[in-house]
């Protein structure tokens, strides 16, 4: 069964996140914001990084990229995989003290 | 010009910091803001990062941005992928931030903010931060190796059995201990004891939510359940007013260590989607806002600090745990300044994630500054207690009394004034019925956060809700480690059993899931039940033995480090890794040393043993004691021995190769330049 209305969110995503491959300089640096003289345009990347890492540390990047490599559609069946996938990497990671 | 106003900005942080920690340091007698504690750590990691960390990346580590890292070589978009630095570095602070750096310092508040303070800075920028950032750089170098696949390669096999041994010890002391913090500060509480039993259907109702109805909206779900949260906190003060729920929930320790036992091999035998993926995320999402809202909420209300700078008890008398400032001290802060554990995330998913070497500096030494930025705000929560009130709620009823009146007579006769009346009112306005002997650091580290807030944001009337906030955000977190804890330790064992019986190694087969979880179950068990047993509160013995541990574990990464840092032929830098190596070795084997063979039995296991023998007392329970001061006594020196070996394989390592007698060849994978390098020249 495939969930509508979901794609989009994660194509902006994986958008987002191949835009941040790419660019080498990283784009939410003080500096490059202070010249540009656009705090709006600053905050606003700031919102972005800030949620691409929740989206990171949640792992909703990590089943963004999961729908990527396969191809796939959100939906409960994909995502069960995705969870049966992950299980034992997630598991294994260390919660630190 | 530009340059210039470099240089004078640095020496106006450098003069800040200097003046920061000089009042810190040199203030007596009198009262000081909590922000100069802030300022002295802004400064401290401002100038540590930009320069030691530098200096660290450019001479001793040699960073190089055109060699491609494991993340963009192997990039398989699942294990490794290159990953924006910012992104990384959040994860990677997701994933060392625990409950050490917050239970760590508001014990060591017992010898005054001084001490703690410092070691929490320097240790940090000397030792923890140098430790995470060159072992995620060895790692990234050798394919995201693990610490212990490192210290095989780089030591030989024994250092390898040594970190594993260590690790699945270390794992074992910490569950232990922090579900002994969650049970001390949930007895007689029916308010908390409700609001965490609720955290468990709200986790199931998550894992349903997420993969049922909206399946990857992980956030979503997130901000779903902590709402849920805030209504069960909000619910909990009618669950205890009422006489039938608020009997309901209240449990004696034993009852509570029972229960959280049978809760920690339910949970790790659960379907991971269920119950510990959702309280993961959870515990996450309200871990990272809590701290956020914990530094605000410090640099805006800007609260006075009580406490003393040192206390008379630095000479070992202390109530909350015995032992001199050093070691204790340094064993008792732990994670704040450094931790073994965090070479554990730097050689595992971290490495995976660099995209570029020279971003491991960031990642490594930056995300270890933030871990102990938090450890002086649990320090500065600690100390905004009037020292009495601290001194009441952590000390142990074996030393202070049971009765209210007589722990206020005793802790006011150390020159620290609390009364058996002021402390129950401060009891009625957190919602508690008593807030003597809670033991363990996390009711004195809420009644502080409760008390930094609520002097500003609603006064009183809100007090008890801030408390129970601070509690549950604790208990959801060590919760949640012992759910994932007892599993890693569980694959920990599988491994090794898998050698010896090929269908006990299957992660998948459940009668070896049921054996390896009961084992390491009954493992942190026992050490949860010897604490909640103990007179003197059980943190005065199981929190020195978890930082001995985990002090130990960086000793291992240490070793590795400094063995690879001689074979990569930089032994003119060689005191970067070795200087912590050699303080963190006194520290700890002074510790083990005293913890074991000590003749004062609130500090050595065995006199404690032999005190308890003479004393004739009758009865199974003090056959009991004996045996468990033995044990502790036999943990402790198994795992001194054992970090002594590494240690002597090390230096043997050293010599062979400083004498020439074997060629310096380290185990890194070849050069292959970096196509992001490449791009960024064209």
């Amino acid at each position: 069964m495939m969930v509508r209305g979901r794609k989009h969110g994660v194509d902006e995503m994986i958008a987002y996140q191949e835009s941040s491959r790419e660019s080498t300089e990283p784009r939410a640096h003080l500096s490059s914001w202070l010249k540009l003289g656009s705090w709006t345009e600053g905050i606003k990347e700031m919102a972005r990084m800030l949620i691409a890492i929740l989206r990171e540390i949640f792992d909703e990047s990590a089943y963004a990229r999961f729908l990527s490599l396969h191809r796939l559609e959100s939906s409960i069946s994909t995502y069960a995989t995705f969870l049966r996938e992950h299980e034992v990497e997630k598991v294994r990671r260390p919660r630190c003290c | 010009m530009h340059k210039l106003l470099r240089v004078l900005i640095w020496v106006a942080v450098a003069a800040l910091g200097a003046l920061a920690v000089s009042t810190v340091a040199l203030h007596r007698g009198e009262q000081i803001n909590a922000m100069w504690l802030v300022v002295a750590a802004f400064c401290s990691y401002a100038l540590g990062y930009r320069f030691y960390s530098k200096f660290i990346a450019a001479k001793v580590l040699s960073l190089d941005p055109q060699r491609a890292t494991p993340a963009e070589r192997l990039d398989n978009g699942r294990d490794f992928v290159p990953t924006n630095k910012w992104v990384v570095f959040g994860h990677h602070f997701a994933a060392i931030a625990g409950p050490g750096p917050l239970v760590g310092p508001v014990l060591a508040a017992q010898f005054g903010y001084l001490p703690g303070t410092l070691w929490i800075l320097a240790g940090s920028v000397l030792g923890g931060c140098v430790q995470d950032f060159v072992i995620l750089l060895f790692s990234i170098r050798r394919d995201g190796k693990s610490l212990t696949e490192m210290a095989k390669e780089e030591i030989g096999r024994v250092g390898g059995a040594v970190a594993y041994i260590s690790v699945i010890s270390i794992v074992v002391i910490l569950l232990g201990a922090t579900a002994l913090i969650v049970v001390n500060a949930l007895k007689s509480s029916p308010w908390g004891t409700f609001t965490i039993a609720m955290t468990i259907p709200i986790a199931l109702l998550m894992g349903l939510y997420l993969r049922r109805i909206r399946p990857g909206k992980v956030l979503e779900t997130s901000l779903i359940g902590f709402v849920l949260v805030l209504v069960a906190i909000w619910g909990g003060q009618w669950v205890s007013q009422n006489a039938w729920t608020a009997r309901a929930f209240t449990f004696t320790a034993p009852t509570l260590a029972i229960l959280i036992i049978v809760y920690g091999f339910a949970a790790s035998a659960m379907p991971v989607w269920l119950l510990l993926g959702p309280r993961d995320y959870l515990s996450t999402f309200v871990k990272l806002g809590t701290i956020a809202v914990l530094a605000t909420g410090i640099v805006i209300f800007r609260p006075t600090l009580h406490m003393p700078a040192l206390t008379s008890f630095i000479d070992g008398s202390g109530p909350v745990f015995a032992g001199k400032i050093f070691p204790f001290g340094f064993i008792i802060i732990a994670c704040g300044a450094v931790s073994g554990f965090h070479s554990l995330i730097s050689s595992g998913t971290t490495p995976k994630l660099i995209r570029r070497e020279s971003e491991a500096r960031m990642v490594g030494y930056g995300a270890m500054m933030a871990e102990s930025l938090v450890a002086i705000m649990a320090m500065i929560a600690a100390c905004v207690l009037q020292p009495g009130t601290y001194f009441a709620i952590s000390s142990p009823a074996g030393i202070v009394g049971q009765a209210p009146e007589a722990a206020a007579a005793t802790i006011s006769s150390w020159g620290f004034p609390v009364t058996a009346a002021g402390m129950h009112s401060l009891a009625q306005a957190v919602g508690e019925q008593t807030l003597f002997n809670r033991t363990g650091g996390a009711p004195a580290f809420a009644v502080g956060m409760a008390n930094i807030f609520s002097n500003s944001l609603g006064g009183q009337a809100v007090m008890a809700l801030w408390y129970h906030f601070a509690i549950m955000f604790e208990a959801l977190f060590i919760l949640t480690i012992l759910d994932a804890g007892t599993r890693v330790g569980r694959f920990m064992i599988q491994d090794a059993l898998g050698h010896v019986w090929k269908p006990l190694g299957r992660t998948s087969w459940y009668p070896s899931i049921l054996a390896t979880s009961a084992m390491i179950v009954a493992a942190w068990g026992w050490f949860l039940w010897q604490g909640v047993k103990d007179p003197l509160g059980g943190i005065n013995s199981l929190w020195p033995l978890f930082g001995i541990s985990n002090q130990l574990l960086a000793t291992v990464a240490l070793c590795v480090a400094t063995t690879i840092i001689i074979k990569m032929g930089k032994i003119r830098y060689v005191a970067v890794t070795l200087v912590p190596l050699a303080w963190l070795v006194s520290v700890t084997f002074t510790a083990s040393w005293n913890k074991i063979f000590n003749p004062n039995p609130r500090i050595g296991f065995l006199a404690h043993a032999q005190q308890l023998a003479a004393s004739n007392a009758p009865g199974h329970e003090v056959s009991r004691l004996i045996v468990n001061d033995r044990l502790d006594a036999l943990v402790t020196g198994l795992l001194v021995s054992m970090v002594a070996l590494i240690l002597l394989q090390s230096l043997v390592e050293w010599a062979r190769v400083l004498s020439g007698r074997k060629a310096p060849a380290v185990k890194e994978v070849p050069f292959v330049a970096s196509r992001f390098a490449t791009e960024e020249q064209g």
